[in-house]
């Protein structure tokens, strides 16, 4: 009687173990660093905005203040997007008639809200809040990236667990003078104060700051 | 009492029942019932498989974004992220008690008591707690209807035209219209104008819960209505006959902080000592230095042989030995006294009440007498029953039904389903399609009393605004708005016709006074000035001389449920689940018979008779209550609804048909059960009662005022202080607990705690972060009783937290014992850990299930999945917020005031920071009566008890029969 497997089958079966060992490594990979890529956590990527508001021209361009249009970042929890109302104060001067303010105009018109996309999200567990972070002397841009350079807004840091905790665990090297926390340009100087100084001058070691409660309730 | 005495919850415990102490040791006892039908071979694999894959497509959730939808403009104080507050009120039996409703973004989340309000001064009772889900509640009635079929305004405007055409014509001879007790200044213009306009219509007012004998023996005593408005905290020996002062009256919530003013002897140095007779237990019976117990016809024998005491110095003949004691007792702390005679009994000793304080000089001192709020000629049964008399007899040919349910509520035997029937044209105003409404010819939704502009009376008179928090959900009309169709002449908004009426009592500058009105919530300057009404004095002579005596077999108490009041709120899921204060039974109610009948019945808890009075029977289930009148059976009335809604239809058994009822009561078992949900075992403590409470008497605390202290405290092997810069910490107070439940309900709103339902309640899993344990002591015939609320005790040495294997439960750096959620893998070794057995487990995925929509949970708190663990946090979202709120300016932290801290009406509670020796905590954890419990396991906890002292009569001994 024949044999059933020719002498090449020993070289298909360990082949085929191989790939089969390789497919569950690459999987186990894939899934383990799948999430980690930045096309995963959406880092830099742009969304489409109901209107194509640019950060660059009415920030770097224009230099209107962060807190013009985020009005509540200093005693809330939540920075405020602003109203309508907030736009139509410019725009029902200057540029009436952009074609690509007509959903701005509309809502005012109609007293329909605009529907924004979501940039940066945390988990609902996770409890951010903008005013201490602000009183504390981190600058918007240590979590929100070099906002004057977008023309149209991207996520520009993790904003992971992991990303986080580096700076709550040394918050030194994000903290800003106060005149600098709005000020996108700002960059450590020659005659900024150190990190420890500016530790010092808010009040940071006094609170344990890697406690889960201080985010987590 | 003696701290080595036996503290049990049940009577099996208080038994040593073999079963229930094995069942009593085991960590999760609804495990084995869970388990009881094992799932085959077969079926676990499936389940393993199916869930791996799920738990796989889960990872994959890579939605990302979402929208962000700003206002087109931001109204006027609206901050996102910030709450604000609008005062407003709950009202209940007429009477208003002053709330506090806090937003977020517009949304109602919580509802806290008005510190500025007489009736409140920031405290809160469950009902107005529960007003957030009430507000909520997907079962409210959207649409108009016309005999159960869809109609609209126009339908109903043209109807009411028609109507009031017809009713011109006989000057609205055959208007009715029936409302609860209104106090309300606006509403009542409201009816009396539609009076004018039609001069024989008629207006009646009824609530199920009478206080019927209150009015005729005010009547009788005073000829005319007047309350009493009692000031507790000015009485030295109170004398509560089967006293609803701390569990229904009005003014509940201020009788209890005043009460509580009184009770802890290392505050005051005048202690109070309560008596208590009654039939059944109630919240100040449990709570009074000496309780006795007596049914109607001894209850009424002991009050003739006090009064007669009392008013002819005629010593007790016969009776009890203590009356003589008792009687002393009152005479001696004279013009310091109050006598208080419950709602529930009848005017005879509602009189001989009036008379006793007026012969102690207590008018004046320890009470007054004030003008009703609502107008009120007759008694409200008469008044209702002339009502169904006319509509019977055809002359009631428009009935007009405000927020009001008498198909459910009134006796079955007035038949007023069958009156109702006869009248062609009936209109029912109310938030369910309830069973009232479906019986009427149209059925118009009612507003939330957050939905609409209003007015009230507290209950010493005091106008309360009640101002809208939203606009109608479901639409509707209120019953101002619902008046307002009956009158030809253009009605002013509600707002304008309340704000009419006020303003001449805002002084200066009206606008302002309105606004500041609404910012305090209440009109200040119109408490009721006290009666100078003088006692008739015939009453005094004639009516200790009255004998009759009711028979003398069992009889039936209908009373009053602790949790869905006369029916009304029997759709709200927290009250539902709320375990009542004494029996600890929740989604049920049965009646209440003493160890002593259940003894010669040979019944156990669950076991169903049939109770009958000729010709209404019923069956139902038996809960066999210490400390309950042998010859009296107690029934809860507010279940059984038919049509309350989804939640509350069917739940329990409807006792109404027995209102009114006089024949003999006939009690037989019956075959059958009924698995009945009580707490009452629930995380019990197998510990000597030192280590659990600690109580004495207030000789024993004059004598050594650390009697209760802890005795010693062993060396910690770690001994590591939390470093932060608070330390968080509270103590409570069991002298000032009255066990009204307000803390665990205020914890359910505050921390998006689930309603499990009575299945899950049957296998242990409620989800409560604060129970309030109900211990006796002594013979079960007559046990003394004690309340305990207990939650996560924030150990410093947290046993916890040493066995979760993925750290989910830790420390932080200002000694709070936290929960991280995400890390929690649901091992439970925690909660088998727990000594004090206050962590709970979310077997299912309960917050999915909830019957309330997502806009009514607490932004600041994360609602928990399935399989994890969770327990008090100390409410770490307002810790959190002072935190930030201090940081942000580099001070120290200021105050935090828990949930339960915030309701709690006698002031049992309080939070803070111990590392400030200033605090309220630091200085009450000072207290000689502090103590831990279960000392012994050296867990050191954050959250101590100072020790329950009693103040009983040394005059009389022995256990109070």
């Amino acid at each position: 009687m024949a044999a059933i497997f020719r002498p090449a089958a020993n070289l298909a079966s360990k082949v085929a173990l191989l790939v089969v060992a390789a497919g569950v490594l690459i999987a186990a990979a894939f899934w383990w660093l799948w999430p980690r890529t930045d096309y995963a956590r959406h880092l830099r990527s742009m969304i489409e905005q109901p209107v194509p508001f640019s950060h660059q021209h009415h920030v770097a361009g224009l230099g209107i203040d962060c807190r013009f249009c985020h009005s509540a970042v200093e005693v809330s929890s939540n920075a405020g997007l602003p109203p309508t109302h907030t736009c139509m104060t410019c725009h029902s001067q200057i540029w009436t008639n952009a074609a690509l303010l007509a959903p701005v105009r509309h809502s005012f018109a109609n007293q329909t809200p605009i529907t924004w996309q979501r940039i940066t999200d945390l988990p609902d567990y996770v409890y951010f809040n903008h005013s201490i972070h602000i009183a504390k002397g981190v600058g918007c841009g240590s979590c929100h990236g070099e906002i004057e350079t977008m023309p149209l807004t991207y996520k520009a840091r993790t904003l992971t667990m992991g990303f986080c905790l580096d700076c709550h665990r040394d918050p030194g090297p994000n903290l800003r003078p106060r005149p600098a926390l709005y000020d996108t340009a700002w960059q450590r100087g020659p005659d900024t104060p150190s990190a420890a100084a500016l530790m010092t001058l808010y009040h940071v070691p006094d609170r344990t700051l890697t406690d889960c409660s201080l985010c987590h309730r | 009492m003696n701290r080595s005495d036996k503290l049990w919850r049940s009577l099996e415990q208080a038994a040593d029942n073999p079963a229930f102490l094995e069942h009593a040791m085991q960590e999760f006892p609804g495990l084995a019932a869970a388990l009881a039908e094992p799932l085959g071979r077969r079926q676990v694999l499936r389940l393993m498989a199916a869930s791996i894959v799920l738990s796989g497509l889960a990872g994959c959730d890579s939605k990302y974004g979402g929208n962000l939808i700003p206002a087109v403009s931001i109204p006027p104080n609206i901050i996102p992220g910030l709450p604000n507050y609008y005062a407003t009120a709950h009202v209940l039996d007429g009477y208003a008690s002053g709330v506090v409703v806090k937003h977020i973004m517009g949304r109602p989340v919580k509802v806290d008591g008005n510190p500025e309000h007489p009736a409140s001064l920031g405290a809160i009772d469950v009902y107005a707690q529960a007003q957030l889900l009430d507000f909520y509640d997907p079962d409210r009635a959207a649409e108009i209807s016309r005999r159960g079929n869809p109609a609209d305004r126009a339908n109903l405007d043209a109807a009411l035209s028609e109507q009031r055409a017809g009713l011109a014509l006989r000057q609205g001879a055959t208007l009715r219209i029936l409302t609860g007790s209104v106090t309300s200044p606006t509403l009542i213009a409201q009816i009396e104008a539609v009076r004018r306009q039609y001069p024989e219509a008629q207006w009646i007012q009824w609530e199920p819960i009478s206080r019927d004998a209150a009015r005729q023996a005010s009547q009788i005593a005073y000829g005319r209505p007047l309350e009493v408005l009692a000031h507790l905290d000015k009485a030295v020996v109170l004398l509560a006959i089967d006293g609803d002062l701390l569990s229904s009256a009005p003014g509940r919530l201020r009788y209890a902080r005043d009460f509580a003013s009184r009770r802890n002897p290392s505050r005051t140095a005048s202690m109070s000592r309560v008596y208590a007779i009654e039939p059944t237990p109630t919240l100040i019976g449990s709570v009074a230095d000496h309780r006795f117990i007596a049914g109607p016809a001894e209850l009424r024998r002991i009050v003739m042989a006090l009064a007669a005491g009392v008013l002819h110095n005629t010593p007790p003949d016969s009776g009890p030995t203590w009356v003589g004691p008792l009687l002393s007792d009152l005479k001696a702390a004279r013009g310091r006294v109050l006598v208080h005679v419950g709602a529930a009994q009848p005017a005879e000793l509602h009189a001989l009440g009036h008379a006793m304080n007026e012969a102690l000089g207590a008018r004046g001192a320890t009470y007054d007498l004030i003008e009703p709020g609502s107008p009120q000629a007759a008694l409200q049964a008469d008044a209702m029953k002339a009502l169904i008399a006319d509509m019977h007899a055809g002359q009631v040919s428009h009935l007009l039904i405000l927020d009001s349910n008498p198909l459910y509520t009134s006796p079955s035997s007035w038949g007023f389903a069958e009156a109702l029937k006869r009248v062609p044209f009936s209109v029912a105003l109310a938030r369910h399609a309830d069973e009232t409404a479906r019986s009427s010819t149209w059925f118009v939704p009612q507003t939330h009393e957050w939905e609409t502009w209003s007015d009230a009376r507290a209950y010493d008179g005091t106008v309360t605004i009640l101002q809208p928090q939203a606009l109608p959900l479901y639409g509707g009309l209120s019953a101002h708005a619902m008046l307002g169709l009956y009158l030809t002449a253009p009605p002013l908004s509600t707002e304008e016709s309340v704000r009419k009426i006020w303003a001449a009592h805002l002084g200066g500058d009206p606008a302002n006074g309105w606004s500041d009105a609404l910012a305090h919530g209440f009109v200040p300057g119109t408490a009721t000035a006290p009666s100078d009404a003088r006692l008739r004095t015939e009453v005094t002579a004639s009516s200790t001389t009255s004998t009759a005596a009711p028979g003398d077999g069992l009889t039936l108490l209908l009373r009053v449920d602790s949790n869905l009041w006369d029916g009304r709120f029997a759709n709200n899921p927290w009250l539902q689940e709320l375990p009542r204060p004494l029996t600890k039974v929740v989604w049920d109610n049965p009646l209440l018979i003493a160890p002593a009948l259940a003894t010669r019945m040979q019944l156990t808890n669950g076991d169903c008779v049939r109770l009958a009075i000729d010709p209404v029977s019923v069956v139902a289930p038996v809960w066999i209550m210490p400390g309950q009148a042998p010859d009296c059976i107690t029934a809860l009335l507010g279940s059984g609804r038919r049509a309350a809604g989804s939640v509350g239809d069917g739940v329990g058994i409807d006792f109404y048909p027995f209102a009114g009822m006089t024949g003999p009561v006939v009690l037989h078992k019956e075959k059958g059960r009924v698995e009945l949900a009580s707490t009452v075992h629930h995380n019990l403590l197998m510990e000597t009662p030192p280590e659990i409470l600690r109580h004495g008497t207030l000789a024993q605390f004059l004598a050594d005022p650390h009697f209760a202290a802890n005795e010693h405290s062993e060396p910690h092997l770690y001994g590591t202080v939390p470093p932060g810069p608070a330390a968080w910490a509270m103590s409570i107070d069991l002298n000032a607990c009255i066990g009204c439940n307000a803390c665990i309900v205020a914890c359910q709103a505050e921390n998006n705690i689930s309603v499990v339902g009575k299945a899950q309640v049957l296998r242990e899993r409620e989800m409560h972060w604060l129970r309030i344990d109900r211990y006796f002591e002594g013979e079960p015939d007559a046990p003394e009783s004690f309340f305990q609320p207990v939650l996560c005790m924030h150990c410093e040495e947290a046993p916890c937290e040493n066995v979760c294997p993925v750290g989910a439960t830790v420390h932080d750096s200002e000694g709070l014992n936290v929960m991280v959620y995400n890390r929690c893998v649901g091992t439970r070794f925690c909660s088998n850990n727990c000594p004090y057995k206050v962590r709970r487990f979310n077997f299912y995925g309960y917050a999915k299930e909830q019957h309330r929509p997502a806009q009514s949970w607490n932004p600041d708190v994360t609602v928990r999945a399935r399989g994890v663990m969770e327990k008090c946090s100390y409410c770490i979202q307002r810790v959190a917020e002072a935190r930030i709120v201090a940081d942000r300016e580099s001070r120290p932290v200021g105050e935090v005031r828990t949930a339960c801290q915030n309701a709690c009406p006698t002031q049992a509670f309080t939070f803070g920071n111990l590392a400030d020796p200033q605090s309220e905590v630091a200085q009450r954890k000072n207290s000689p009566l502090d103590f831990a419990m279960l000392e012994k396991q050296n867990t050191k906890p954050r959250t101590t008890y100072e020790a329950l002292v009693r103040n009983p009569n040394p005059a009389i001994k022995g256990q109070p029969t």
